[in-house]
């Protein structure tokens, strides 16, 4: 029994036989519905084509036959459109490889799929700090680099797009100086045209900058409400006879516009849901960052959580336009003797997760020069983890907030250095091309 | 006979359409009603509208009705369902002056500037079907 994973597999197959005329149909479109049944769409002249009609016929009796429960009957497994490509828009599709002229479509019951990568934003630089497993200190550190940044003088805005599971804010906020409310108020009030009651009173400037300024949009305000209920509310995209529909990605993005129209932030650092979900799709792949942090620990989850979505942007063809933009990060680094051994594990499993899916491949007697393509030591690689060392005083977000009122800089240049310094160069290298 | 909405939808269409290229307003107006009305109770079946089985009814009286008064009842089920965000209607109905009974009216009544509005408001339902059938929420 075809399972879903065999759909591509056997969609190759069952087209294979058919690949030379396949030109005679014009634009083919592979139709995968919400519950992941098959369809064809064809031209609407197909049907009046007999050549060409007896294809189509042929391939949708070949997949009923090979998909059992992920096929229609093959009475109804081809829809005519006039225009096939028009009924695409909007879903994400790719194109079939080996094929010309085949493309498969995919409908989603949720918004955001990670397979259309942004450009990367023309306004201040965009940093996403992500993890495919949570309580790896990803929080933590996006406020030491939040105020490293700011000790060097830059207006940083920092967002807390974990909504599941708040706390950032928390670090870089002391109680009185919550706002009232939080990101999730806006995605909520914004459904009804009411984003302007809220957006004055999300905003709060942290007392742990010096020379630059933080700013912190929460989550959520100061008292979370009805947190729950919005929270199931954030997700809606919004519609309009008049204006068509917005995903909540491209609300979201609307906000970030207005925060940058308000405050001019030299940089924006985002901490992004974990794991393989939809806000974080829609951090990683709309918000036009010009930075992606993976952070890992090192586990089987960890890699193969990150290769599931390598293979996922591969697949889209969308690989090339992320690749340049990742980092990882190796977080909780062991404080111990074993450090160095657990150091290297990582290093190790990153690279070879890296070469498989994102590095070209050097043919025999070509330098890796002009290649997307690095050597498992070099420093400087996607793949090489700036380390983050393990330490207790930092592991509690509780008392976060009283420990950086007291931090200095060597002590976070002990436990972040790589990580900053990394930020720092990258942020210099952003307004040196900004300039 | 069964009731099968979205196989009404296109006979009415179909039929509506042949009626209007020949300008046989009366009754191509009277078929794109048929057409929207048949097209909406099919989307509202799978947004939940619930259906007496033994008469093959819309167990709700207020189910049971024509274009002029289904299209605000579809609505209260559109805006119920989780996926329903994506199948707007506009407002105001194009059938508000739309009614079953004017199949007993004269046929010098009808005119193209009449039965325009009413073939656009079948034409919206069509087109919601045809994408609720391709993301497979019509099974």
């Amino acid at each position: 029994m075809s399972t879903f994973d065999q759909i591509l597999p056997q969609i190759d197959q069952a087209l294979r036989p058919h690949a030379e005329n396949l030109a005679s149909i014009g634009e083919l479109v592979i139709n995968r519905d919400l519950n992941g049944r098959v369809r064809l769409l064809v031209s609407e002249s197909v049907r009046s084509n007999e050549t060409s009609l007896k294809i189509v016929n042929a391939i949708a009796e070949e997949l009923t036959d090979r998909l059992g429960k992920h096929a229609y009957p093959a009475d109804r497994a081809v829809l005519f459109e006039e225009d096939p490509a028009a009924v695409c828009a909007g879903a994400p599709s790719f194109a079939l490889a080996g094929f010309a002229n085949v493309r498969i479509v995919d409908r989603l019951a949720t918004e955001v799929d990670w397979t259309s990568i942004a450009p990367e934003s023309t306004r201040a630089p965009r940093i996403v700090f992500f993890s495919i497993k949570g309580g790896v200190g990803r929080s933590t550190a996006l406020a030491a680099s939040s105020w490293a940044l700011a000790q060097s003088g830059q207006r940083v805005l920092v967002l807390d797009l974990d909504l599941e599971s708040p706390g950032l804010s928390s670090s870089l906020l002391p109680e009185e100086r919550r706002p009232t409310y939080g990101i999730t108020d806006w995605l909520v009030e914004d459904l009804v045209d009411n984003g302007a009651a809220v957006f004055d009173d999300m905003i709060a400037s942290s007392p742990l900058s010096h020379d630059g300024e933080i700013y912190v949009v929460p989550a959520h305000g100061k008292e979370p409400g009805e947190y729950v209920a919005k929270l199931g509310r954030v997700w809606m995209a919004k519609h309009s006879v008049d204006m068509g529909k917005e995903s909540w990605s491209k609300r979201l993005m609307r906000l970030i516009s207005q925060l940058e129209d308000r405050l001019t932030p030299d940089i924006i650092l985002i901490d992004s849901r974990a794991g393989i979900d939809e806000v974080a799709a829609s951090c990683i792949a709309d918000l036009g960052a010009a930075l992606v942090l993976l952070f890992a620990i090192d586990g089987e989850q960890t890699w193969s959580g990150y290769r599931v979505l390598l293979q996922h942007w591969n697949r889209a063809g969308q690989a090339q336009a992320i690749r340049e933009r990742l980092q990882v990060v190796g977080a909780m680094i062991p404080d111990d003797e074993g450090r160095i051994e657990y150091f290297e594990g990582l290093r190790e499993r990153a690279w070879s997760t890296f070469a498989d899916e994102l590095y070209d491949l050097i043919p025999p007697g070509e330098s890796t020069a002009e290649r997307f393509s690095y050597e498992e030591a070099d420093e400087s690689a996607p793949h090489y983890p700036w380390p983050i060392r393990w330490n207790r005083g930092f592991a509690s977000l509780r008392s976060l907030h009283t420990r950086f009122e007291s931090v200095d800089q060597a002590e976070l240049e002990a436990v972040f250095g790589p990580l900053l310094a990394g930020i720092n160069m990258f942020s210099s290298k952003e307004n040196t091309a900004n300039d | 006979m069964k009731a099968d909405f979205l196989d009404a939808l296109d006979r009415h269409w179909l039929d509506a359409e042949l009626l209007h290229g020949n300008e046989r307003w009366a009754n191509a107006d009277h078929l794109y009603g048929f057409a929207a009305e048949s097209g909406l109770k099919g989307l509202m079946l799978e947004f939940g509208m619930p259906i007496d089985e033994t008469k093959d009814i819309p167990s709700n009286e207020k189910d049971r009705k024509h274009a002029d008064a289904i299209w605000a009842r579809y609505e209260s089920y559109r805006s119920g369902h989780h996926k329903g965000a994506d199948y707007l209607l506009p407002e105001p109905n194009p059938f508000d002056n739309w009614r079953a009974s004017d199949r007993y009216a004269s046929q010098s009544q009808f005119d193209q500037v009449h039965v325009t509005p009413h073939r656009r408001g079948a034409e919206l339902v069509r087109e919601l079907v045809k994408k609720a059938n391709l993301e497979g929420l019509l099974t």
